[in-house]
């Protein structure tokens, strides 16, 4: 056998891709067609994870936004969407601990308002949040520069993005919150989710006016939103905080806010599961289609491979073609996928109010798929090429 | 013969024809499983109405979806019973409040249902079996689909709802839909004691029971006169048109399952097409040898399609049945009333056919370059 080392010369000099791809290049209507066949079984996986994605994102999107290094609530507050205040009293103890900078209440309302739609005349429940116009706790650029307007009564900024029944795109100049008169004053872009199809942000004394506290004096507090000072510890403010405050109102970072909703969703939703059954097959039809291919390209390229065989070729570098092969056609399939996906998502993101995006990660994670796919499905086909025997070429 | 002739080309690649059968079998259940979950939500936003006793549905003019229903005086309900068409007008209460008996000391939202229990509105015996318990003061019937955030739902076990303490009286198996987590039921009286600052004489839906024989639409259409136009009256079809469509236009469900339905159509037919294209290349010596001879290219087309319409059918039925199956898991796991129906079944065959054709179409084009000549090229 002294021809192999001569031969692994020149498999460098032939270069590492070059057979693979020639393979991958030499029927061209197959390759439309294995990138078409691929391309949709990703293109599948994509949309299902994004959907996914964009389920958990919705209803994440505000609390993102919550600008605050610690949060207080009720302890017994199981999620982001729903109504269980605690009395402004217990955010004042949590101001007056040292490292706090600031701690100002945010008001909000979920099933308490409703919308009245100027254009039809239909009223609609909305979310609700208010802050002091002076301490906004909530970074949307846009509420920025109508602040100050909001510091006056019956005025409010709405969500452009808010379901389009609502009639909140373009902001009208006024409409009604439980039969009061509003005046709008500007509009944010921020999407409904799965269970408030629009959101109005009014001043705390708008709130107030809206929905007095039976017991008198200001709104109880939905999320207490503090700020610590530059260089003070977290983890001892964190600790001072819920000393000072009673024990029903939790101490939370923004961290473990988000965790909160976030596993509140994944057990009681089913969206989860639901997505990854559509991702696993598009996954599995996408090893089907794969397989069909990298099986029929083996099956007719047989004679050649057997002639390589006969010339000395190990088997490690027949299966390293078809394996380099296999990767090509994943890229050949993924590529135009993800570039079908960025344009889909945007459409069914514009068209559904929902946040879907190709995100780095879901490109990685998808491409990721893709390969395990295509290469699953090659190691399954390559068995032919080992066991080609020179012999039956001739 | 185009029968015999597709039928010899699939058994004889028996590998590739299951893989194609496979290919289909996932793209067909991908199908059902989408369209299960477009169906199922409207449908589980009407559960309750499903099984409840009534032929007509009285709700106020700002009636959204069962659980935003708006409120109207019970003098309308009153009125109603006065018809002659009418054998029983039942108020129905809804109201929202805290569970503060969670687990972890959390306080979960529980959807309470206030109702009369002598007009016995369900059609659930388990339910109607119980109805007496909810004579007794502060007592309420749980849904067995609450959660298990909301502790353990045994009879006897006092429960805080808001500042009230409530006694369970027992659970009862009808579903909690999209009315909540948890979902109580209550009796009127035990209603406002929960919420007192609700006033009886303003209902949330009245259902209406009709006497035996009299037609529903015509006696919406004489209530309606009775009633005036402040509230609306829905016949059981009505109701179910405008639930379905709040689910699915005014919800991102529609076009979520939607897309993923036309997806996973496109998915089955490059699977099936993908091994049509490779049959036709590999027997491209054959059929043209069989044009040499005389037969058509129509004959050809046919085979292909046969061939096609062999697959879809041979992935079809095991799909159906593993559907059954994955519906049944989907009922455990989201406790959604996905079920199978006829309709469905031949919607999702009709499809599969579709895809059959589709993928024979395309890899049509393949058995034109089939050329008498070129065999002896």
């Amino acid at each position: 056998m002294t021809a192999t080392p001569r031969l692994g010369r020149q498999r460098r000099s032939v270069g590492f891709v070059p057979l693979a791809w020639r393979n991958l290049l030499a029927n061209k209507p197959r390759l439309l067609r294995s990138s078409g066949g691929i391309g949709f079984a990703v293109l599948l996986m994509v949309m299902q994870l994004g959907f996914e994605r964009a389920f958990f994102n919705a209803s994440l999107e505000v609390i993102r936004l919550l600008d605050g290094d610690i949060f207080l609530q009720r302890a017994s507050k199981y999620r982001f969407a729903t109504e269980n205040p605690f009395p402004s009293r217990d955010l004042e103890a949590a101001r007056a601990v040292p490292g706090v900078a600031s701690a100002w209440p945010l008001y909000a309302a979920w099933h308490r308002l409703f919308w009245r739609n100027p254009a039809d005349g239909k009223n609609f429940l909305v979310r609700v949040f208010a802050f002091d116009p002076d301490q906004p706790i909530l970074s949307l650029p846009e509420l920025d520069a109508n602040l100050k307007g909001l510091s006056d009564l019956d005025t409010a900024i709405v969500d452009r993005r808010a379901r389009r029944f609502l009639g909140m795109d373009p902001a009208p100049p006024a409409a009604e919150l439980n039969g009061s008169r509003i005046k709008i004053i500007g509009s944010f872009a921020l999407g409904p989710d799965f269970e408030n199809d629009g959101t109005v942000v009014t001043g705390d004394r708008t709130f107030a006016k809206l929905l007095p506290n039976p017991r008198g004096g200001p709104p109880d507090v939905e999320l207490g939103v503090i700020k610590l000072t530059p260089g003070s510890d977290p983890i001892t403010v964190n600790r001072a905080i819920t000393a000072a405050v009673p024990t029903d109102v939790a101490v939370l970072t923004k961290g473990q806010l988000l965790e909160l909703e976030r596993k509140f969703q994944a057990d009681v939703s089913s969206a989860g599961p639901i997505f990854a059954m559509g991702t696993l097959v598009g996954f599995v039809v996408g090893m089907l289609i794969s397989y069909q291919i990298i099986y029929t390209d083996l099956a007719e390229q047989q004679p050649q491979y057997a002639t390589m065989k006969a010339m000395g070729y190990r088997s490690r570098y027949l299966v390293q073609v078809v394996l380099e092969q296999a990767t090509l056609s994943a890229l050949a399939g993924w590529v135009p996928a993800s570039l079908a996906s960025i344009v889909l998502f945007r459409i069914v993101g514009e068209v559904a109010l929902l946040p879907l995006r190709m995100t780095v990660e879901l490109a990685l994670v998808s491409l990721l798929l893709t390969l395990s796919m295509c290469l699953i499905s090659a190691v399954l086909a390559v068995r032919r090429v080992i066991t080609a025997d020179p012999a039956e070429v001739f | 013969m185009r029968f015999a002739l597709a039928w010899r080309i699939l058994t004889y690649d028996t590998g590739r024809t299951a893989l194609a059968v496979a290919g289909v079998f996932m793209a067909i259940l991908l199908v059902f499983v989408q369209l299960g979950f477009f169906i199922a939500v409207p449908q589980g936003g009407m559960l309750f109405y499903d099984r409840t006793r009534f032929d007509l549905l009285i709700a106020s003019n700002g009636y959204e979806y069962q659980v935003q229903p708006g409120d109207f005086p019970l003098s309308q309900l009153d009125r109603a019973k006065t018809a002659p068409e009418v054998a029983l007008a039942a108020p129905l209460y809804f109201g929202e409040a805290k569970w503060r008996s969670g687990e972890d000391g959390k306080a979960p939202d529980v959807f309470v249902i206030g109702l009369d229990p002598q007009a016995r509105i369900f059609t659930v015996e388990d339910v109607n079996r119980q109805l007496a318990v909810l004579d007794r003061t502060d007592t309420a019937l749980v849904d067995s689909a609450t959660r298990p955030m909301f502790g353990p739902l045994t009879a006897g076990r006092v429960v805080e709802i808001d500042g009230d303490k409530v006694t369970i009286g027992g659970d009862y198996v009808l579903g909690t839909g999209f009315m909540g987590l948890g979902v109580i039921l209550v009796s009127a009286p035990n209603f406002v004691r929960l919420f007192p600052y609700r006033n009886l004489s303003q209902v949330n839906l009245g259902l209406i029971q009709l006497k035996p024989g009299i037609d529903p639409d015509l006696a919406a259409a004489s209530l309606r006169k009775l009633l005036g136009s402040d509230i609306q009256i829905f016949t059981r079809p009505e109701l179910e048109a405008h639930e379905t469509a709040y689910w699915t236009t005014r919800t991102s469900v529609g076009l979520l399952f939607g897309s993923g339905l036309i997806i996973s159509f496109i998915v089955g037919v490059m699977v099936v097409y993908q091994v049509l294209a490779t049959q036709v290349s590999r027997q491209l010596p054959q059929f043209a040898t069989l044009k040499a001879v005389g037969y058509a290219d129509r004959f050809l087309g046919g085979t292909v399609i046969t061939m096609a319409l062999l697959i879809a059918m041979a992935g079809f039925f095991p799909a159906l049945a593993a559907a059954q199956g994955v519906y049944a898991v989907i009922r455990e796991e989201t406790l959604l009333p996905v079920e199978m129906s006829g309709t469905r079944v031949a919607v999702v065959f009709a499809a599969a056919l579709a895809m059959a054709a589709g993928s024979a179409l395309l890899s049509m084009s393949g058995l034109r370059r089939a050329d008498p000549a070129d065999l002896f090229g």
